[in-house]
């Protein structure tokens, strides 16, 4: 590399940090600088160019007013004095657009934001490259570092015996979510799939534990009323736009000086394309993940069609071909969860999220049966296996308790929670806990939250770790019932919750969109954007600052444990899991958790 | 649609703050403007006023899921699903 004499100049009354920083950087790339003094004319810098042999020169301006003037008489001094032949020149600051630094002949108009480096490649006549640390995301499974070691010795007892009463009861039962689960891991195989070979024993088995909608799909080709296929001009379309993006893509690092917590967010447009579009934004705005939303017809739906299908509802079809195209769109270092936590489809979502790789999945069977419309009976079943599953596949997978949403008190979807993270162990899985944070039912009735958000949430998590060494990821979306149509409070209020979360060292997020209260339309990509910006601007302000937290949050974390280790003593007095759910033990119809119905009487006795 | 247009992934949010003396008022001279400016697909995202007017964020969808977006340039012949009509399909 040559080394340059440089020449920095505010051409500005007063501001010259940003060449202070320049000016760093290029002494620590071997440059000789010489750094200018603010208020200069443009007839003194064009001498000090002169005198000093610079061959480069960076200007810079912050002011707005009267820069285009300045700056073409600037140009004007410059070539009448024969030094835009010999020198180049490079102009920059907030006051600059690249767009008239080119205008008025610079060779080069950086805007706000450059990063040092930029300026660099520039004095060194290269393209700019952007660091790999933007570029090379790796994935990390934020299970690793757990032991899963119960401390509540109680509580380790209750679950112990509750996860065996659930596994002797299942052992003698099935559904035709869990026939189809097993025909699908164990006749559909994805490398014939991907080569378009038929595969004559899966068609045949398939159908038969299908619903109706399914079946006319297999038996007489017909679609789902709500679906289309793409054109295959518009699957190749889609894979130029996935391999343009991909090569101009930086997946940038939200967290500033923290490693955690991850942030994920979910895609579900209804539309496989229009999700890739969110996906590749998101992945450029700093997520790290990505979450797949299926429709809610689709969980009352007994089996999967399969085709590149879109439709036009909230929620993206799961059918291995949409599920492998937006597996091919995702950046290498983006994390991907497919979650199969609800309907009638939860042990085969999680094979197929297994057979394309996904890195993480959801279950939890007590939100399934109470929140989320599932007959409790299929749900357990189904759950089971689902986790058997996962297990398998080795897919971590999260414990979601949006049943507080409906009114069910954080002690007792945290039993149930807790429930599907014992038979996950049983099981050889790995269980991530996903308290919500959010204004819930609960505390708007009681009162919890009216100071401030804080402390309520605190106390869920200090419960959680007081109980088990897991991994936390609050969820989904942090923030759940704080958020209105404003953008900027949406944003505000996801960034405070991400804030919180990141100062309580939790493993990872899931965040919403500004459009999150939203509901005249689909959420555009625009408002993924607001709160992925807001969040990183809320890790910057707090970098690696902790919490204590406060006596009330102690005293409220106590009495969630105490709670929690009631529940699970009722279920395990009851002797049957079903039975506790039906009766409202995990969530009663009085605090708003209904029983599902989806699936009821469809448990067969082996 | 305008070549420009066809490359919003999704939508166009339009902010401002427009004098009015009322939200009723506010809401019907956004929906007025965006109808002039030619969008159709309009909604009120959000609007809060006081007494000096609206502060509102309107939008218009130019590209809705399930749509055929214009930043693919697309249109054509149906993928095969692979089951059951066509193995020739694509995934």
């Amino acid at each position: 590399m040559v080394s340059r004499k440089v020449l920095l100049a505010p051409i500005d009354p007063v501001h010259d940090v940003g060449l202070k920083i320049i000016k760093r950087g290029l002494e620590e790339a071997g440059h000789e600088t010489v750094l200018l003094q603010p208020d200069l004319q443009p007839e003194e810098i064009i001498q000090e160019i002169i005198n000093s042999r610079a061959d480069t020169v960076l200007i810079s301006r912050t002011l707005g007013y009267g820069v285009a003037e300045i700056l073409a008489r600037f140009v004007d001094l410059a070539d009448a004095a024969g030094v835009r032949d010999r020198v180049r020149i490079g102009i920059g600051g907030m006051a600059i657009r690249p767009e008239l630094a080119a205008e008025l002949g610079f060779d080069a108009g950086f805007g706000p934001g450059t990063s040092v480096e930029e300026a660099v490649a520039f004095v060194e006549g290269r393209d700019y490259v952007p660091g790999l640390a933007k570029n090379n995301k790796l994935k990390i499974d934020i299970t690793e570092s757990y032991t899963y070691t119960c401390h509540n010795s109680v509580i380790a007892g209750l679950l112990k015996q509750i996860a065996g009463i659930i596994l002797a009861w299942t052992e003698n039962r099935t559904s035709s979510g869990v026939l189809r689960a097993r025909v699908r891991e164990e006749l559909w195989d994805i490398d014939r799939w991907r080569k378009y070979e038929k595969m004559t024993e899966f068609l045949e088995e398939y159908p038969r534990f299908c619903g109706e909608i399914t079946r006319d799909f297999y038996l007489k080709g017909i679609l789902h009323p709500k679906t289309r296929r793409f054109t295959r001009e518009e699957a190749a379309a889609l894979e130029e736009y996935i391999k343009a993006t991909k090569e101009r893509m930086e997946a940038p690092k939200l967290q500033h000086s923290l490693k955690k917590p991850l942030v994920f967010n979910q895609y579900g447009t209804g539309c496989p394309f229009m999700d890739t579009g969110h996906i590749k934004v998101s992945e450029a705005w700093g997520a790290d993940g990505v979450i797949h939303f299926d429709p809610s017809w689709g969980a009352r739906t007994e089996g999967f069609m399969d085709g590149f299908l879109t439709h036009q509802e909230d929620g993206t079809v799961i059918t291995p071909a949409n599920l492998n195209r937006i597996r091919q769109s995702l950046e290498s270092g983006t994390l991907w969860q497919v979650r199969a936590h609800r309907g009638l489809n939860t042990p085969e979502t999680v094979v197929l999220a297994g057979k394309f790789q996904a890195d993480l999945t959801k279950i939890n069977i007590s939100y399934g049966a109470l929140g989320a419309g599932t007959d409790p009976a299929r749900m357990t079943v189904d759950g089971v296996e689902a986790i058997r599953y996962a297990a398998k596949y080795g897919l971590p997978f999260d414990i979601v308790t949006n049943e507080e949403l409906c009114g069910v008190p954080a002690h007792k979807a945290f039993a149930g929670m807790l429930i599907t993270a014992a038979l996950a162990l049983r099981l050889g899985a790995k269980p991530i806990l996903q308290p919500l944070f959010c204004y819930s039912p609960e505390v708007m009735v009681g009162g919890q939250m009216k100071d401030n958000y804080v402390d309520f949430n605190v106390a869920k998590v200090l419960a959680l770790r007081h109980i088990i060494d897991a991994p936390v990821w609050p969820g989904a979306p942090i923030g759940f019932m704080t958020h209105s149509e404003d953008r900027i409070q949406s944003s505000a209020a996801t960034a405070y919750h991400a804030c919180l979360a990141a100062m309580l060292g939790v493993d990872a997020i899931t965040i919403a969109s500004s459009d999150e209260a939203y509901s005249g339309g689909p959420i555009s990509v625009p408002s993924k954007v607001d709160t992925l910006r807001a969040v990183g601007e809320g890790f910057r302000f707090f970098g690696s600052t902790r919490l204590e937290p406060s006596q009330r949050a102690l005293d409220w974390s106590r009495e969630i444990e105490e709670g929690i280790e009631n529940v699970l003593r009722q279920v395990a007095d009851r002797g049957d899991f079903v039975e506790a759910l039906y009766r409202g033990v995990l969530g009663s119809r009085e605090e708003g958790a209904y029983p599902g119905r989806n699936g009821r009487d469809t448990v067969m006795m082996v | 649609m305008s070549r420009i247009l066809e490359r919003i992934m999704d939508a166009i949010d339009i902010e401002t703050f427009l004098v009015c003396s009322s939200e009723d008022e506010g809401r019907r001279l956004t929906l007025q403007l965006f109808r002039e400016m030619g969008f159709k697909d309009v909604d009120i995202v959000f609007i809060q006023f006081q007494g000096p007017g609206v502060r509102l964020r309107a939008r218009a969808y130019v590209h809705r899921p399930g749509d055929a977006y214009g930043w693919l340039k697309i249109g054509g012949e149906e993928t095969g699903d692979g089951f059951p009509k066509s193995s020739a399909g694509s995934h």
